[in-house]
């Protein structure tokens, strides 16, 4: 039963793994029927495929031809053994070389020479080592010549175990290669930039490694590796194991974390190492199209040298401007515009301002008053050009006060040598200043008062000369009126003083002018031999009276004329002689003159004025050329300014010449000069008068002189001397008058006042001198008061002949009258020159030039009046006085008529006394005496007559 | 696993011990499959040790004792139904050499979803090979039985010595030197 029951169980088990395999079978069965289906299905597509496989592949075959063709890269083959079998039309467009020249060339024939063997030695190898692929690059050279780096791919084509042949596709790599070759180049000059770089120079990564170094910045940090060990090193570790290196160590690493933070570039920072070094930093962050981070440069230079010499530098500039602060003096510099851009200490107190105030501004619009900005702006011109200057001027304070400062600048260059600035120093002078102005003030005041006084005494001087001429002029007339002798001693003391008081004023004068420099040269020609003996004349004639000769010695080389200033040389003389007259007492004054020395143009003339004196002792001989100093024994008799050998020496010496003097106490002086004369080539104008003996009055054929003169004293004297001297003459009271008067008649001679109203004497001498009249080339001679050597030369130029000045003697106008006297009377048209004896002026008044008249009147006094006047000793004898009287009353105005005026008054005395009745006896002599000298000048009358009718 | 080792086994109880002990024990086993098996299906492993564990209690033999001469049997009945597997190969460490890289590619060819042992095999000398047993089934003992079966099917004698490499027994050396 058991057995049954285990058969069913076995039965039912193998039954029902029998359904389950059946079930599986059917199952794999169907999945197997299906994938058979598939894959015939998969036969039926292959074949289309690969149809359509091949119909692709004949496509692209054809487009890869195209490609080949079209494509820019070169596609060529090549056999084994080297030679083109194939190359793409591209070969002419990149190498120039056609289809047909390259096929059947060897591969090497376009290689530039060089790289030949290298490249066949590499496809050699290509080949034995059966390498599949093989890419180089080399250069080729074209057609043109010009060189084309090629980069090609070869590749190995086999057949049968056999190399068939070699498929290159090659392109032109000329840029990449150039720009590889110039990156190549650039990055040796890089790396041998950073190695010879003289800082330590290390780039990190944006991760914090080393990328590069050089040996230098091992070196600094004491890094026990070389430059190329160190790359990869993590470079926040390597911070910290070179911290102790720095004297701070944590503010080096806090300094660079802060730089690894902020990013942003920083040079020159310099950090001290605990060896004394000094280190400049650069960090330079490195940006990769200006975002992205790629790391950072460091840079690190020893700069301990430069650290030390700049704070060497910095020491001094502190020592100096230590001195400068401490200096009284103020600097300040200031740029090319003025602007101040450093001010020191002092010069801060000096203006009250702070540097902090005065940085920035301008400092002429700051500090310098509006009237100085000139000087500044003008030194500020004088800087630009590189000068140095002082000058002085005031600046505002703060306060507003101001001080006066002296300032030297100078240019700042920078070290081009280009100025950028100035520098100021300023020296307070404000007291000084203030004393200066003081003093100033003090000296213009003492000028003013000097120049007023000098004023003064030039106008007194002038004032004093005009009635001192009349004085002296009226002294010598008084000799002539007959004065007792107590009156003569009267009128000489008179006039000896008054001369005195001439040659003092006279020599003040001349002083004045010369310390003035108003002295000037005024070369003529002049008969220097002439001039001696004339001065010899002069003082012959005042020493006429004393045992005193005056000789002249001349050296027979002074011959000719001479160009020089006679003026002054006649002035010279005057002084010597008139001084070695003074202390003479008898003797010999003698004026000698040589030639001392003979140049081309110049000839120099010594002259001697020695004199037989009381001398003058050796000690004093410096003082004689001294003003107001005389050395003339105490109470000697002549006094004087004692200017007048300081003046002599002023004017030897304004000519060029030298004076000295020697002498001997009780034997004399000899004073020597010497002067510069040219030679002159034509004879002086005048020739003077000298060599001939000096003519009397009487010989004096003037018979017309116009006198010229305001001043009615003046009048007077000269009319009087002319008068006197029986010259006729019409007066003129100033230039006007002298100018119309000049045009109505001739004159022999004009004497013409300087200085009138209306019209001055040099006006009326052009006047006269330019326009047409009969006195055109009269001889006019100034008279001149107020100045001696200038007034002279100026008159001379107006045209004037000559000079008097005044006050002037009698002799001396005589010797001027003389000069330019007519040497006859009959080249005389302005008058009739009658005898000497005759009253001329009366005459000439009467008759001016008409002879005819003046004959007739001669004749008819001499037919008709003289047997009147012979009647009339008849009247006297019967003591007829009634008859006198009418007879004289009838009589006396022919007297007139011939030029007897002083027997016209003596028949007026007669009339009256015979009138009268008085004084009979008296009257009856008188009247012998008027008839005897009727007798006497009847004999002139008729040759009178005589010369009358001849003319 | 796959079914033909459960046929296979209980053929072999049946050979060896009739089939009342093969109804026994699927009996008294409480089976997923209901002891009903397929050589061509597909039964869960754990079934496998149960039957194994369940047999080793009834017949009083060691289980690694079972599972080896499981395997020598296992290998005759491989030389039936795979003759090809076996003719292919001239000896034993021929065939032992292409069992993971020939024999196994071809089993996955026809059961895709077979689970396998890894074996990593070497021949050190003509007469040494070594194959290192790596598997979670853990039945390196059914695996020695194969290999004696092989070497019994040509003949050949050998020393196989077995190694725990790890001691759950999912990694097994296997040393085998020929005679």
């Amino acid at each position: 039963m058991e057995d049954i029951d285990l058969l069913k169980r076995r039965l039912i088990r193998e039954k029902t793994a029998r359904l389950q395999a059946e079930a599986i079978l059917e199952t794999k069965a169907l999945a197997l029927y299906n994938a058979n289906e598939q894959l015939l299905h998969l036969n039926e597509n292959l074949e289309q495929q690969i149809r359509d496989k091949l119909a692709e592949l004949r496509e692209s075959e054809q487009r890869y031809r195209q490609l080949i063709e079209s494509v820019q890269d070169i596609i060529y083959k090549i056999s084994p053994e080297g030679f083109f079998t194939f190359v793409s039309p591209v070969v002419e467009k990149l190498l120039g070389y056609t289809e047909e020249e390259s096929l059947g060339k060897h591969f090497t024939d376009f290689v530039q020479p060089g790289y030949r063997m290298m490249l066949i030695e590499f496809y050699r190898t290509m080949m034995v080592e059966r390498q599949d692929s093989t890419y180089n690059e080399f250069p080729v050279v074209a057609k043109n010549g010009r060189i084309v780096w090629i980069g090609q791919t070869v590749r190995l084509i086999e057949k049968n175990g056999q190399i068939h042949e070699l498929v290159a596709v090659a392109r032109d790599v000329s840029d990449r290669k150039l720009a590889e070759i110039e990156l190549e180049t650039t990055q040796t000059r890089l790396s041998t930039l950073i190695t010879n770089l003289q800082s330590g120079v290390m780039v990190e990564d944006e991760n914090g490694r080393v990328i590069l170094a050089n040996q230098l910045f091992c070196d600094i940090f004491e890094i026990p590796l070389t430059a190329h060990e160190l790359i990869g090193y993590d470079c926040t570790e390597a911070r910290q194991q070179v911290k102790p290196l720095f004297t701070q160590p944590d503010v080096f690493i806090e300094r660079m974390c802060q730089l690894l933070e902020q990013r942003q570039a920083r040079v020159g920072e310099e950090i001290s190492m605990a060896n004394g070094h000094i280190l400049e930093l650069d960090y330079i962050p490195i940006f990769l199209d200006d975002h992205q981070y790629m790391g950072h440069l460091w840079k690190y230079t020893d700069v301990t040298k430069k650290y030390m010499a700049r704070e060497l530098i910095r020491r001094s500039e502190e020592k100096y401007r230590g001195i400068m602060n401490n200096m009284e003096l103020g600097l300040f510099e200031v740029d090319t515009n003025q602007i101040i851009v450093r001010a020191y200490d002092r010069c801060c107190q000096m203006l009250g301002y702070t540097e902090q105030e005065m940085i920035g501004k301008n400092a002429s619009d700051l500090l310098v008053p509006a009237e100085f900005v000139e000087v500044v702006e003008r030194q500020q011109e004088e800087r630009r050009k590189g000068h140095a200057g002082s000058y002085e001027l005031q600046l505002i304070k703060k306060d507003g006060n101001r001080i006066w400062v002296l300032i030297s600048g100078v240019p700042i260059l920078d070290e081009h040598g280009v100025i950028v600035g100035s520098m100021g120093i300023h020296y307070d002078m404000t007291e000084r200043k203030q004393l200066e102005q003081e003093l100033a003030k003090a000296r213009q005041f003492a000028e003013e008062a000097q120049q007023a006084e000098k004023q003064f005494f030039a106008n007194m001087s002038h004032e004093i000369r005009t009635p001192l001429n009349a004085i002296i002029g009226m002294s010598h007339l008084l000799f002539d009126t007959q004065p007792t002798s107590q009156q003569r001693e009267y009128i000489d003391i008179l006039k000896t003083s008054a001369d005195f008081l001439h040659g003092l004023i006279s020599d003040l004068l001349d002083m004045t002018k010369i310390e003035a420099g108003r002295i000037e040269i005024h070369p003529r020609p002049f008969d220097l031999a002439g001039l001696l003996r004339s001065t010899q004349k002069v003082f012959q004639m005042k020493l006429q009276s004393r045992p005193i000769s005056v000789d002249v010695m001349l050296d027979t080389r002074i011959t000719d004329d001479f160009i020089g200033d006679d003026v002054m040389l006649n002035q010279i003389l005057m002084n010597l002689v008139g001084n070695a007259e003074k202390f003479t007492e008898e003797g010999q004054i003698q004026i000698m003159a040589k030639v001392k020395k003979e140049e081309e143009l110049k000839h120099w003339i010594e002259f001697t004025v020695s004199d037989t004196g009381i001398g003058i002792p050796n000690e004093k001989l410096d003082l004689v050329f001294q003003k107001f100093k005389q050395v003339n024994p105490q109470g000697y008799k002549h006094k004087g300014t004692g200017l007048g050998l300081a003046i002599t020496k002023e004017l030897v010496e304004i000519q060029g010449g030298t004076i000295f003097v020697r002498s001997q106490i009780g034997h004399g002086s000899t004073f020597t000069f010497t002067l510069p004369y040219t030679k002159s080539l034509i004879p002086a104008e005048q020739k003077s008068n000298s060599d001939k003996q000096l003519a009397l009055v009487d010989e004096l054929k003037t018979c017309s002189v116009l006198i010229v003169e305001d001043n009615l004293m003046n009048q007077t004297y000269i009319g009087s001397l002319l008068t006197k001297w029986n010259i006729p003459y019409t007066m003129a009271s100033d230039g006007k008058q002298a100018v119309e008067k000049a045009k109505s008649q001739q004159f022999d001679i004009i004497l013409m006042d300087i200085q009138m109203p209306i019209m001055n004497g040099y006006e009326a001498t052009v006047a006269i001198r330019s326009t047409h009249n009969p006195n055109q080339h009269v001889p006019i001679i100034a008279l001149t008061a107020s100045a001696m050597l200038d007034h002279k030369s100026v008159a001379m130029e107006a045209g004037m002949n000559d000079f008097l000045t005044k006050p002037f003697e009698p002799t001396q106008l005589l010797t001027i009258l003389q000069r330019f006297a007519p040497t006859t009377s009959t080249d005389n048209d302005g008058c009739i020159l009658f005898d000497k004896s005759l009253d001329r002026r009366r005459l000439s008044e009467l008759y001016g030039t008409d002879t005819a008249y003046a004959s007739e009147m001669f004749s008819m006094f001499l037919t008709d009046v003289v047997p009147d006047l012979r009647k009339m000793s008849g009247l006297c004898m019967e003591q007829n006085w009634p008859g006198l009287a009418s007879t004289a009353h009838k009589l006396k105005p022919t007297l007139g008529m011939v030029g007897l005026s002083w027997l016209e008054e003596k028949m007026r005395h007669l009339e009256k006394n015979a009138l009268q009745g008085a004084n009979k006896e008296g009257l009856a002599v008188y009247c012998h005496d008027f008839m005897e000298e009727i007798n006497k000048v009847l004999p002139i009358l008729e040759t009178e007559l005589q010369k009358l009718s001849q003319l | 696993m796959r079914g033909i080792v459960f046929t296979e086994l209980l053929e072999m109880i049946e050979d060896k011990f009739g089939y009342e002990l093969v109804d026994k024990l699927l009996q008294e086993s409480d089976l997923p499959s209901g002891g009903i098996y397929t050589s061509i299906g597909k039964y869960d492993h754990a079934e496998m040790l149960t039957l194994v564990t369940k047999l080793s209690q009834k017949t009083q033999i060691p289980m690694p004792d079972l599972l080896r001469s499981y395997g020598q049997y296992m290998f005759v009945a491989f030389t039936r139904s795979y003759r090809h597997f076996v003719d292919r190969a001239d000896s034993a460490f021929s065939l032992l050499s292409s069992v993971q890289h020939y024999i196994h590619v071809e089993v996955r060819k026809l059961y895709p979803d077979a689970e396998l042992p890894h074996f990593i095999i070497d021949q050190p000398a003509e007469n040494h090979l070594r194959m290192h047993y790596i598997s979670e089934r853990k039945l390196a003992d059914f695996a020695y039985g194969l290999i004696e079966g092989c070497l019994l099917n040509y003949g050949e004698k050998a020393t196989i010595t077995k190694t725990n490499l790890v001691e759950d027994g999912s990694q097994v050396l296997f040393d085998i030197v020929k005679k």
